[in-house]
């Protein structure tokens, strides 16, 4: 099997013209056109991707195996958890929200459930309070706001 | 005898005592990262940038921190690769070969002792190479034009896959996807690219949020895909007995490891795995018969591991004197330079002389504090190498989190951070190397500005570009950077892999 480099290639052709394209799409500068415009290096960047591309598409490498079934959906997971933390990390704080998502990240990993969830907490809490008092960062406290000393 | 001056400034600089305590933290941490399975040098030193940031340190103190971490992570490299026949990183693999078995003997804590002192002695060669060099490098960097820089940073381009690399033509894919990152955000002119009226991309895509998401996210879903979370059974580690004759025994084998790590480390295209590979096989050679190579030589422990920091150091060259790096985690280091509002290249050693000879000068001291730490402290890095994976990974990206977070306090980065790491999982999956991308971000307005500056002397005119004999033969020499690897590629590889037996991660 040899088609990701073809998919690849084609899926960054098709980048490279919409780049191109995107360049034709400037405004024109103020104070006038020069012998290099804002578009002059990005039309050379969007004919060299185009280039290489077209050779990933007629040359391609064999393929590496994808990871499908289980293990894709573990990766899913991950990816999901790592979405998660970012969009909760404000709202639930940062020790609740590290918690969660190193202990979801360590448990799925292959730890113990209780151990791994026990690690998150102990980390959370820790670079917490390393950010918070010995590098003066202050971290958000979200839903545990309550227990600030000020 | 200027130099020597500069270097005394630099030792003023560097012993200073908060630069002196930060030098061994980054000293210590870099030891770590080298050592732990899944944390590469590039990756290690990237996650640690945001946190040089928000501690608010001084340019020439970020700067020192960072460069111990990097001698470092070469230092612990050999750890795993001594003890679990793991390389921590590239380079470290050849030392596998004598390494493991001498292990295997229970000669552990010799084997570690020995590449420490090798360690030692191959960065101090590199580095009073360096420090020979770069001034007159600078200098000679001065003649260069806008037409000579845009065909240097090519060069840099060309060669970064080095002559063992795989299919160059990723490399130039790579590359232009880097570039075309760059140009994303309000140029020189005042004309919005690539914006979409998106307030956050005005500035342009932060490359530090690219790199912690491209090395870290990737690792953490690499490590995921191949379950490797339990880690490793390691290996006991016996009371060190170590004689002056054993050391004494390694000292040519070092000596020829460091100048010939020096050499492979400033050109263009080889690196640190190359510098340690020509070591290991060039001690082969001159010993032949007199050794039992492979089976736990010592001095096959030494002629790899004075290589591959040798090179490291010979690395730094091009990196601060012309501003090209030729290796990922001299890459980094530059964007941490960038990100500093250092100008990297020539005018760096007359501008911002105290950070150029305060480096150096860290770095040899750097050298005698790793040596300290390595030697007696080995015991610790030894215990921290069985936290397995499945802690140590998610910890890792929690910290990556926090650095960005860090940064700008906005969720956005978080979520940039993130595709990143998804999009360095797809390209490391299709072999694109991440590399060139990074360096792509880094230099693309640097490479743009210089296109528009010869261009603006020229009047319109591209044959500048080429004009002088300079130009020329850079353009030549990145012609064959995409050549060579072609026609060589196939046997240096071909031979790497028979000696080692083993691929390695990516990375050096």
């Amino acid at each position: 099997m040899v088609s990701n480099d073809r998919i690849f290639g084609i899926l960054m052709i098709v980048l490279a013209v919409a780049y191109g394209w995107g360049t034709t799409q400037f405004t024109e500068p103020f104070g006038g056109s020069e012998a290099v415009g804002p578009e002059t290096f990005p039309r050379l960047l969007a004919v060299v991707l185009g280039l290489s591309s077209l050779y990933m598409v007629v040359r391609p490498d064999p393929d590496n195996a994808w990871p499908w079934s289980r293990t894709g959906v573990e990766l899913i997971v991950a990816v999901v958890v790592l979405i998660l933390y970012a969009m909760f990390l404000q709202p639930l704080g940062f020790i609740i929200s590290t918690t969660l998502a190193v202990g979801t990240l360590c448990w799925r990993m292959g730890s113990r459930p209780i151990k791994a969830y026990i690690i998150g907490a102990i980390s959370g809490v820790v670079v917490y309070l390393v950010f918070n008092f010995a590098l003066d960062l202050a971290l958000p406290l979200g839903v545990l706001s309550f227990m600030e000393v000020s | 005898m200027e130099t020597l001056g500069f270097l005394m400034d630099g030792f003023g600089v560097a012993l200073q005592p908060h630069n002196l305590m930060f030098a061994l933290i980054g000293a210590f941490l870099g030891t770590l990262i080298g050592a732990l399975p899944g944390l590469g040098p590039a990756n290690g030193v990237a996650i640690l940038i945001p946190l040089a940031f928000t501690l608010g340190l001084a340019p020439e103190t970020a700067m020192i921190m960072l460069t111990s971490v990097y001698a470092g992570a070469m230092y612990g490299g050999r750890i795993s690769s001594i003890l679990l026949n793991i390389p921590g990183d590239e380079p470290a693999m050849m030392t596998c070969l004598d390494g493991y078995p001498m292990a295997q003997q229970g000669k552990a804590s010799e084997a570690l002792a020995i590449s420490a002192v090798a360690s030692f002695i191959g960065s101090l060669i590199a580095t009073i190479g360096l420090i020979l060099l770069a001034p007159l490098l600078a200098d000679f960097a001065l003649t260069f034009g806008p037409a000579e820089y845009f065909a240097l940073f090519l060069l840099a381009f060309a060669t970064l896959g080095g002559i063992t690399g795989k299919n160059p033509m990723k490399t130039v894919v790579a590359a232009a996807i880097g570039l075309m990152i760059a140009t994303v955000g309000i140029d020189s002119t005042g004309v919005q690219r690539f914006t979409f009226g998106t307030l956050e991309l005005y500035e342009g895509v932060d490359f530090i949020i690219a790199i912690v998401g491209l090395f870290a996210i990737s690792e953490l879903l690499f490590f995921i895909e191949e379950k490797a979370g339990g880690g490793k059974e390691k290996m006991a580690v016996n009371k060190l007995s170590l004689k002056w004759k054993d050391i004494r025994e390694i000292l040519p084998t070092s000596f020829r490891g460091g100048v010939l790590g020096f050499i492979a480390g400033v050109l263009p295209g080889a690196g640190a795995s190359l510098g340690s590979f020509i070591s290991y096989t060039l001690e082969k050679r001159v010993l032949g018969k007199k050794g039992y190579f492979g089976k736990g030589d010592p001095r096959g422990v030494a002629a790899p591991e004075a290589g591959n920091n040798g090179a490291s150091s010979g690395a730094l060259v091009p990196m601060l004197t012309l501003g090209v790096p030729g290796s990922g985690t001299t890459a980094v280091l530059l964007a941490l330079l960038i990100s500093l509002n250092i100008t990297p290249g020539p005018l760096m050693f007359t501008q911002n002389a105290d950070v150029v000879w305060g480096v150096i000068a860290a770095l040899l001291i750097g050298n005698f504090l790793l040596l300290i730490l390595n030697i007696p402290m080995v015991g610790i890095f030894v215990k921290l190498l069985s936290v397995p994976p499945m802690y140590l990974l998610p910890i890792v990206t929690m910290i990556a989190f926090v650095g960005i977070y860090s940064i700008s306090n906005t969720t956005f980065d978080l979520y940039f951070m993130v595709a990143f790491g998804v999009a360095g999982y797809i390209f490391r999956k299709l072999e694109i190397p991440l590399v060139p991308i990074i360096l792509g971000l880094l230099l693309g307005p640097e490479m743009e500005k210089n296109l528009r500056h010869a261009m603006d002397i020229s009047d319109g005119d591209w044959t500048i570009l080429w004009d002088s004999g300079l130009a020329i033969g850079l353009w030549l020499f990145a012609g064959l950077g995409l050549i060579l690897p072609y026609i060589v590629g196939p046997i240096l590889r071909r031979r790497m892999r028979v000696t080692t037996g083993t691929g390695g991660p990516e990375g050096d």
